[in-house]
């Protein structure tokens, strides 16, 4: 969530940040929701649609589906002469809030200036709040809903659209009475339309810590084009259980405090000889997304089995001083996704995973000599938790990120700081010795939720290997500011409570 | 649907409106049994709404697939209507009819639900039910057991047989509702709900107050085996 600011860092600092579109690391992972303004639409618990907020149930994942206008509350009405119904607003104000905030320990202080946006915190922090985000959306008009969310972030200090769904939606009856969804979700993050918390934009893990040191890399569906683009994505869904979509993202400025048009003043980017300011690259016309999944229903039990993916063209722009225009990078992603959900009366469990792999076929950053002409990354993420009566609660998980070595991509010489004299100042921490981006750790959780819309999550994240190893992994044992820094030294202690009202 | 809709509205408009004149009591679930009267554009909103959104948790045309909710497929048209009712009304108060039904009923007119209840009345009643491949052989000595409190009651906790009133069959009457082939689970929460007076309903709870667990459990799944 939190946007770096990549003017602050130096030019091969800001090039390596920019080749990793992502630079939250494995960690990332979007805030996910649950609605409040749902509960009060629909006039319905939370646990309706979710086990426990964000996960969503079967009934979350229809309503969802069909835009999010279920909608058992009064509505404001106006009908034509003819009696054709021209508004059906809901009549109470369809917002709701979320207000996190969280203690964060690193296993290891930082050097001081390590990392963008650890400002003093050299081992941890308070974020207070972490984020505070307005929502709204629900039933706009029949057939049309919204899921939206305004977030201010502490990391960051801004304010920015965060994930945003709009939608239509709609339902038929076919003639062997199953009923067939079809509709558009606009949105600004690939995967935001789908259902299921296997694809990324509401994947586990939920809210990950904003302290933390950056891993290299990361594919780019997992939120590398978040916030960024924007465009209509197509879906049906079959006898709620089959499920295909189809969509093409465009740039978007998610107004995005970055340098507009230098020519119009206005917000698109064209070429600019500086390159494009708060974004290292920036989309290409249109980037196809897919999805297919399935789900089958049985007892207490639903089971899903899903594939999805993207191919987007990136112009590297301000990443590496050039025009956005010419050969692109481009980047292919393929993956498979499953999960299986027990929802019983006291117990409710899930186990479900992803595994995401890319090939980026590096046209621009080749052609500059800033990496290999391909490279890969694959990423994995599984977790199981479980929840006793819907308050207590635990998740074991893994995530790991895997690549190919690209001293251009990764360089292995320890990431340096401009200091206020101007001389490079060596810190480490975040480059990889091995240049290489591969990073793995082991995720625990220990849950409770004292009411259904009041979270309180206890996690550690145990690194086993970060940017290619285990131990000295930026190479600056004796060398520099980082004295050789240990995959374990990450090992993040974060406290987190979240609110929604 | 927009059409139906405000057709619908303007029937229930004109019925209230005619009812209040003739100050004529509003029609018992009892005579909606008797004369299920339900206009054939209400029927086919019955049928989309029962298809594009009460299935998703009471399943295909009725027949739920968690047993967390019960199956409706075959149920009484009286005993759905009153349900509806009560939980609009909110006096029926497990917890989820709390969480879920208060919402999805409130807003539903008496026309609705009556086509509602129609809809789900008329549909096969659910399978031939299959001991779920989860419960294990407990199951079926607990079926026996159940059986037999179905059919002979507890004598020892003054527990009167089941089927006096909900028929040998389970099938129910104008006067009770069916029990055949409901979900085990959702069976079991209702005694317990009726049990512990959550949920309010004077014959049941008294029914309901003596039964322990493994009562409830017993029956519930011997329920769930007829067809």
């Amino acid at each position: 969530m939190a946007r770096l600011n990549w003017l602050q860092l130096n030019a091969g600092f800001r090039r390596l940040g920019a080749l990793a579109l992502v630079m939250f690391g494995i960690t990332c992972a979007l805030p996910a929701q649950a609605l409040p303004l749902f509960a009060r639409q629909t006039g319905m618990a939370c646990l309706a649609c979710h086990t426990v907020y964000p996960e969503l149930t079967h009934f979350g994942r229809m309503f969802k589906l069909n835009g999010y206008q279920l909608d058992n509350g009064k509505d404001l009405q106006m009908i034509t002469d003819e009696g054709k119904q021209i508004l059906a607003l809901p009549a109470i104000p369809n917002l709701a809030l979320f207000v996190m905030t969280s203690y964060t320990q690193l296993g290891k202080a930082l050097p001081d200036g390590s990392i963008p946006g650890a400002r003093s915190l050299k081992d941890g922090g308070f974020q207070f709040p972490q984020q505070v985000s307005l929502l709204w959306g629900g039933k706009i008009a029949p057939h049309f809903g919204a899921f939206a969310q305004v977030t201010y972030d502490d990391a960051s200090d801004t304010f920015n659209i965060d994930n945003t769904d709009l939608r239509f939606a709609d339902v038929v009856v076919l003639p062997n009475k199953t009923p067939l969804t079809y509709g558009m979700s606009i949105n600004n993050n690939p995967t935001v339309e789908d259902p299921w918390n296997t694809t990324p934009a509401f994947g586990f893990p939920y809210v990950p810590p904003e302290i933390f040191v950056p891993s290299l890399a990361s594919p780019l569906i997992n939120a590398g084009t978040a916030y960024q683009v924007a465009g209509p994505v197509f879906y049906a869904l079959w006898n709620e259980q089959a499920y295909a979509a189809f969509g093409v993202y465009h740039y978007a400025r998610n107004g995005d405090n970055s340098p507009g048009n230098p020519i119009t003043g206005g917000p698109a980017p064209l070429d600019s000889a500086t390159g494009y300011g708060g974004f290292p690259q920036v989309a290409a016309n249109w980037n196809p997304y897919w999805r297919l999944a399935y789900e089958y229903d049985y007892d207490r039990y639903t089971f899903m089995l899903g594939t999805y993916g993207s191919y987007f063209k990136l112009s590297p722009g301000g990443a590496i001083g050039a025009p956005l225009q010419g050969a692109t990078n481009n980047y292919t992603d393929i993956a498979e996704d499953f999960q299986i959900q027990f929802i019983g009366e006291k117990n409710t469990a899930t186990f479900k995973g992803t595994y995401v792999k890319e090939a980026q076929a590096l046209n621009a950053y080749a052609a500059a000599g800033v990496s290999n002409n391909t490279d890969w990354l694959s990423y994995l993420s599984t977790d199981f938790t479980y929840w006793y009566m819907r308050r207590y609660g635990f998740t074991v998980g893994y995530l790991s990120t895997q690549g190919s070595t690209d001293p251009l991509q990764y360089p292995s010489a320890p990431t340096t700081l401009a200091t206020s004299t101007g001389s490079p100042y060596p810190v480490g921490v975040t480059n990889s010795a091995v240049s290489n981006p591969g990073t793995s750790a082991y995720v625990g959780e220990l849950l409770w939720a004292p009411w259904l819309n009041v979270k309180i999550d206890l996690q550690y994240i145990s690194y086993t290997k970060f940017n290619g190893g285990k131990d000295n992994y930026d190479g600056c044992a004796g060398v520099c500011a980082s004295g050789g820094r240990n995959a374990s030294n990450n090992n993040t202690l974060y406290l987190l409570m979240w609110f929604a009202l | 649907m927009k059409s139906t809709k405000i057709k619908m509205t303007v029937l229930a408009a004109a019925a209230s409106v005619a009812m209040s004149w003739l100050s004529a009591p509003v029609a018992s679930a009892q005579d909606a049994a008797a004369a299920p009267e339900v206009a054939p554009a209400d029927r086919d909103w019955a049928e989309y709404k029962a298809i594009t959104t009460c299935a998703w948790c009471h399943g295909p045309q009725g027949r739920s697939i968690s047993p967390i909710y019960p199956a409706l497929a075959g149920q009484k048209a009286w005993y759905i209507l009153e349900q509806l009712q009560a939980f609009k009304a909110q006096t029926r108060r497990d917890p989820y009819a709390m969480g879920m039904m208060w919402g999805m009923a409130a807003q539903l007119t008496e026309t609705q639900m009556i086509a509602l209840a129609d809809y789900f009345s008329k549909q096969s009643p659910p399978f031939a039910s299959k001991p779920s491949p989860f419960s294990g052989s407990k199951a079926a000595a607990a079926i026996q057991v159940g059986r037999g409190i179905y059919n002979d009651g507890i004598a020892a906790k003054g527990v009167p047989p089941c089927s006096a009133c909900h028929q040998a069959d389970a099938a129910g009457n104008d006067q009770f509702p069916r029990l055949a082939g409901q979900h085990a689970l959702y069976t079991q929460k209702q005694l317990i709900a009726l049990h512990g007076g959550s949920r309010e309903q004077v014959v049941m709870n008294g029914v309901a107050a003596p039964l322990e667990r493994p009562d409830m459990n017993a029956v519930a799944l011997y329920l769930e085996s007829l067809h």
